[in-house]
């Protein structure tokens, strides 16, 4: 078995602490700002007309009623873009404004700013356009079928609607599975999910006196000012963006914020007043990305003793219209389709589909939690087949130390995947458990219950897709009182970065706390410090704090040596003192007034870069991530065989993210994780017709409520420290999420004897699993 | 979307609540209902008319017969009132309306008047066959649940009209009350289907009944045949199954969004072994 260190005793004062949130108070209190609490003078409300067909030809576009509103301030077609009409993300198929085809329903036109939310509103509703409808397309597989009606830009494209293909060919599946004793197979579909992030998306755009700063709710600073510049044509310099308080992301303000500013900011450069644009939640449903709708195939073969012979797989993503995160998205599925096993022969082919439908994007797991169903269901009706405990199924083929995954990468540190089975299988009592689960299912009449289980790895980071963005600055400053300043580039959405990367910097630089204060993030602080995405905060951004840190506590270090005229001192609190005087002694303010008075340089910056990765795109071969986090959880179902209906009755969930900066908000980011994935298993239906989203509010689309989370939660973290990362740490703000559905899944699969293939399992669903469609 | 500014009175008395309705002013209560309306432009008002602190819409008043609740007060408030520990069956609704938040704000009037066929108070009223009490300008009428509820979303509530109160008749003995909303989550949703119960038993058997379905018919259904039907039977599930495709029969779903007609009917049926199950488990 793999070493793990499980509860090492803690060698830090800061890190490992559970800290509460920097940022609770003030939200608590409703203090914190949002986008759409701060206000300008003179400013306008902007807001886009668009397009109320999925795929057609602009006819006519007559906006002079909605000019000759008299509160109308300033209307904006394609032809008034400033710089190039383009939201660049990681192609540049995407206009900001469609000029001659719009190709999904909700796609912007034009855009106009007015005096109020209400005059935009309503003079939005002004804009007449003519529309030659073209045929449409809206399901993948008919969109890659020859003839289809062309969707995808072709520049973008591979060919036809194929946005992307992606393979891995590792070993020979056919041997594969010649040398399997079992075999099974099956198809899996999901729908959408929506983030359904508290706060919608909203920026303003003001212009200043040498460009624009752009405040907004926000994941990526950096993207948004790549976005901003592009549509102004002016050099980032001249571009500034300011995060607000941003109330929820999980992916959906990845990509999303840089459309939304880059209206607002056209807006803004042409009317030269600040413009906010604010969706309320109907806009945002509409026209935001969304988890990507998959069409899932598996084969997979073991041996009689459970070992794995061979994956084979092929997937299907319906990306929208534009690629937006697509590509990347795909990837990344890929990259985890074989899920965390030792498998000596995979073939994985993933697919991204051009449609006539919202694009789709980032959303927490980010093309993983798929395939992540698909490949948990079916390890479930392997270990079904073979007659074995699917956690000791697990247990069997789970990647240890020195084990390689399915890309031929060989994992060299920080596996504590066995671990987690250990634990979540003591935690759960798991035998035990089994028995009382079969007893109440003999015993009742008209409820049974069932466990379900599920292991994953996370890629932390950016991957070998996109290496050039895996980086991240830090400046550090200690003011001339004794406090310091930390600025970075990536983002609290409340997950908890400040407070973690806050305890990195207390850490390095041995002060308390609450001597740290986080600087607004604002992309004219520091470099470009990549996206607050992939679960790379702790571990890349707090890299770069740490490389500050150290570098400031050198010079701070210095300064003491000076002033107490010793060579080793020793810190208590905020005070220094020989050690062989402890009389003579200098606080943390002196030391800070005399490096002020003696003009030394008090900051410092710091600088991280992901460990190197790479990647072979022919066979999909190569070290695809710089380290994976793992997880091990257990969910335990009840359903309703009258109606239907299922709950999560308990839930025990095991993370191996190396070392926990911060145990509570760790805990959170769990808890959090596991209630999504009750909704995307359970709940979450997004209704769609022709590429129209039928529903789009909160009453139809179900997320869950407390009372829909487990009666008995348990969740604990075994510690597999990673030496790439500060203290040891790994990511972990993903990895909750692609468990815990999965889990959901199995335990309804096992609850009714069925097999759940599609999600949600609503309660019609889970009566045919209950009455034998299988 | 958002608003724009409607005009709205406070009045202070029901007199002056009765002239502005006259004027065509909109009674306003909790709100919970009728504004999602407006935002959706599915309703118009020119006047609001706040009723929800009315004195006279906010009394509640136990008497020899029964229990008079005012049309205004809060899911909240009735839950927790002494008073309303008589009616178990109402206690049990009410608890399921949708969260802390749309308790607090909404009212058994507002809920009573939009007569929605998931109206989750509708079945904890149609079982203790209340009778509404209306005041408008030619005096107070009042009428029982069945004569007022007239279709999905229509009442007898005539213009001018304001729902004064609602009078529980105390149930003789003590029944035992039965409430299960199915729904696609726990909290916060409204009714797929709902089957509310109140049960005389008496030497384990079923001495008589009444039942109540919400979200399967235009409105609240009370299926007198299966009403009759159970009296004298065994509180055991499977003395009833004979009974789940009669109460299946009796429903006339839709299908929406939130579920087909299909599974709402089945399920309306199979509510009736649930309701067996928790009678034999017991008080
Ligand atoms: C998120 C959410 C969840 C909900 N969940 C549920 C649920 O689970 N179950 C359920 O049954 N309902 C639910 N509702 C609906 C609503 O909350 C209830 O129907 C509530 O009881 C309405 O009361 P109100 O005081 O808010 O009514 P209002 O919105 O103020 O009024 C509703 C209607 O009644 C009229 N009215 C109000 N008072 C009087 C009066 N005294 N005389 C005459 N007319 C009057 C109004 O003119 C209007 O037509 C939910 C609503 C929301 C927004």
């Amino acid at each position: 078995m793999a070493k793990v260190l499980v509860r090492e005793a803690a060698r830090t004062q800061v890190v490992g602490q559970g800290v509460p949130r920097l940022d609770a108070e003030a939200k608590v209190k409703g203090q914190a700002r949002y986008a759409d609490d701060l206000s300008f003078p003179g400013m306008l409300y902007g807001k886009a007309i668009r397009s109320e067909r999925p795929h057609a030809r602009i006819r006519r576009l007559d906006l002079s009623r909605v000019l000759a509103h008299p509160k109308v301030a300033c209307v904006v077609t394609a032809k008034d873009i400033p710089g190039r009409n383009c939201v660049p993300i990681i192609y540049e198929d995407m206009p900001l404004l469609a000029e001659e085809i719009v190709r999904y329903v909700g796609e912007p036109i034009a855009l106009l700013a007015a005096e109020t939310r209400e005059d935009a509103e309503e003079a939005a509703r002004l804009a007449s356009i003519e529309y030659e409808d073209l045929p449409a397309v809206f399901d993948p597989l008919e969109a890659l079928r020859p003839g289809a009606p062309q969707v995808a830009v072709p520049t973008a494209a591979e060919r036809g609607n194929l946005f992307n293909h992606m393979v891995i060919r590792k070993g020979d599946v056919a041997r594969g599975f010649a040398e399997a004793d079992v075999i099974v197979e099956g198809e899996y579909r999901v729908g959408y999910q929506e983030h359904a992030y508290l706060e919608t998306q909203g920026v303003i755009a003001v212009p200043e006196e040498n460009g624009i700063a752009v405040y907004g709710t926000l994941q990526c600073p950096f993207y948004v000012q790549r976005a901003v510049a592009a549509v102004l044509g002016l050099p980032l310099s001249r571009v500034r963006v300011v995060q607000t308080a941003t109330g929820g992301g999980f992916g959906g303000k990845e990509d999303v914020p840089s459309q939304v500013a880059a209206m607002a900011a056209v807006l803004a450069w042409r009317s030269g007043r600040p413009v906010k644009v604010v969706y309320d939640r109907e806009e945002d449903i509409l026209t935001t990305s969304k988890r990507h709708p998959a069409i899932v195939r598996y084969k997979t073969g073991a041996k009689r003793d459970g070992t794995l012979t061979a994956v084979e797989v092929e997937f299907y993503y319906n990306a929208g219209a534009y690629q937006t995160l697509s590509s990347a998205v795909l990837w990344r599925g890929l990259v985890h389709a074989a899920g965390p096993y030792r498998i000596p022969h995979v073939k994985v082919d993933g697919y991204s589909v051009a449609t006539n439908t919202v694009p789709c994007g980032a959303f927490r797991g980010f093309g993983s939690p798929q395939v992540i169903f698909a490949h948990e269901a079916q390890m479930d009706e392997l270990a079904r087949r073979l007659g074995m405990d699917p956690l000791e199924l697990r247990q069997k083929n789970a990647l240890r130390e020195g084990d390689e995954t399915a890309t031929a990468q060989v994992l060299t540190e920080s596996v504590g995947l066995l671990s987690c089975i250990e634990r979540a299988k003591e935690l759960s009592r798991w035998e035990e458990r089994k028995q009382k689960v079969a007893e109440f299912n003999a015993r009742e009449r008209f409820r049974k219950r069932g466990l379900g289980v599920s292991t994953v790895m996370y890629g932390v980071g950016m991957g070998a897709k996109a290496p050039l963005l895996d980086k991240a600055g830090a400046y550090v400053k200690l003011e001339a009182d004794g406090s310091i300043t930390v600025a970075v580039g990536n983002t609290e959405m409340g997950q908890g970065a400040m407070t973690v990367l806050a305890q990195i910097a207390a850490e390095a630089l041995e002060v308390p706390l609450s001597v740290i204060q986080m600087a607004p993030v604002d992309t004219s602080r520091v470099p470009d410090s990549g996206p607050t995405v992939a679960s790379r905060t702790t571990t890349v951004q707090g890299l770069a704090v740490l490389d500050a840190a150290r570098k400031l506590k050198a010079k701070i270090n210095r300064a003491v040596q000076e002033i107490l005229g010793c060579p080793a001192f020793v810190v208590e609190g905020r005070s220094f003192c020989d050690p062989k005087d402890p009389r003579r002694r200098v606080t943390l303010e002196e030391v800070a007034r005399w490096m002020w008075v003696h003009n030394w340089d008090m900051g410092a910056t710091g600088w991280a870069e992901a460990a190197p990765v790479d990647w072979d795109p022919k066979t999909g071969l190569g070290n695809a991530y710089f380290v994976y986090a793992f997880a091990c959880h257990i969910a335990e179902v009840e359903v309703d065989i009258l109606t239907g209906e299922a709950h999560v009755r308990g839930f025990w969930a095991v993370h191996d993210s190396g070392r926990i900066v911060n145990p509570k908000t760790a805990w959170g980011q769990v808890a959090g994780g596991i209630a999504q994935g009750i909704g995307y298993a359970l709940l979450e239906e997004l209704q769609a017709k022709e590429g129209r989203i039928l529903y789009p509010t909160f009453t139809a689309y179900h997320i869950p409520t407390t009372l829909d989370m487990p009666e008995e939660l348990v969740i604990d973290f075994v510690e597999a420290p990673y030496s790439g990362g500060p203290y040891g740490a790994k990511g972990l703000g993903e990895v909750p999420l692609m468990a815990s559905h999965a889990a959901v899944a199995n335990a309804i699969s096992a609850a009714t004897g069925g097999r759940l293939r599609e999600y949600p399992a609503l309660p019609e669903r889970v009566l045919a699993l209950l009455e034998g469609e299988k | 979307m958002r608003l724009r500014p409607i005009p709205a009175v406070k009045p202070r008395s029901l007199e002056e609540a009765l002239r502005y309705l006259e004027e065509g002013g909109r009674p306003l209560a909790g709100g919970t209902d009728l504004l999602v309306a407006i935002r959706k432009g599915q309703e118009k008002p020119e006047l609001l008319v706040y009723v929800g602190e009315l004195p006279e819409l906010r009394i509640l008043r136990e008497g020899p017969e029964g229990l008079e609740i005012g049309a205004a007060l809060t899911h909240a408030e009735l839950l927790v009132h002494p008073a309303t520990e008589r009616f178990p069956i109402l206690r049990a609704v009410l608890r399921t309306i949708g969260s802390p938040a749309i308790r607090a704000m909404g009212t058994l009037g507002g809920n009573l008047v939009t007569a929605s066929p998931a109206g989750d108070s509708l079945v904890a009223l149609s079982l203790l066959e209340a009778r509404v009490r209306l005041v408008g300008p030619r005096g107070e009428r009042e009428l029982p649940i069945p004569e007022f509820l007239v279709g999905p979303r229509k009442t007898a509530l005539e213009r001018g009209e304001l729902v004064r109160s609602v009078f529980l008749p105390y149930p003789e003995g003590h029944p035992r009350s039965f409430f299960r909303k199915v729904g696609r989550r726990r909290a916060l949703i409204i009714a797929v289907a709902s089957l509310g119960a109140l049960v005389w038993v008496r030497d384990g058997r079923v001495e008589r009944a009444r039942l109540a379905l919400g979200s399967v018919a235009p409105t609240v259904l009370r299926p007198r045949d299966v009403e009759e039907a159970l009296v004298g039977r065994p509180l055991a599930p499977e003395a009833w199954e004979d009974l789940v495709p009669v109460l299946s029969a009796a429903t006339q779903p839709i299908s929406d969004l939130r579920a087909t007609a299909e599974y709402r009917r089945k399920v309306a049926g199979r509510l009736l072994l649930a309701l067996a199950e928790a009678l034999q488990a017991g008080p």
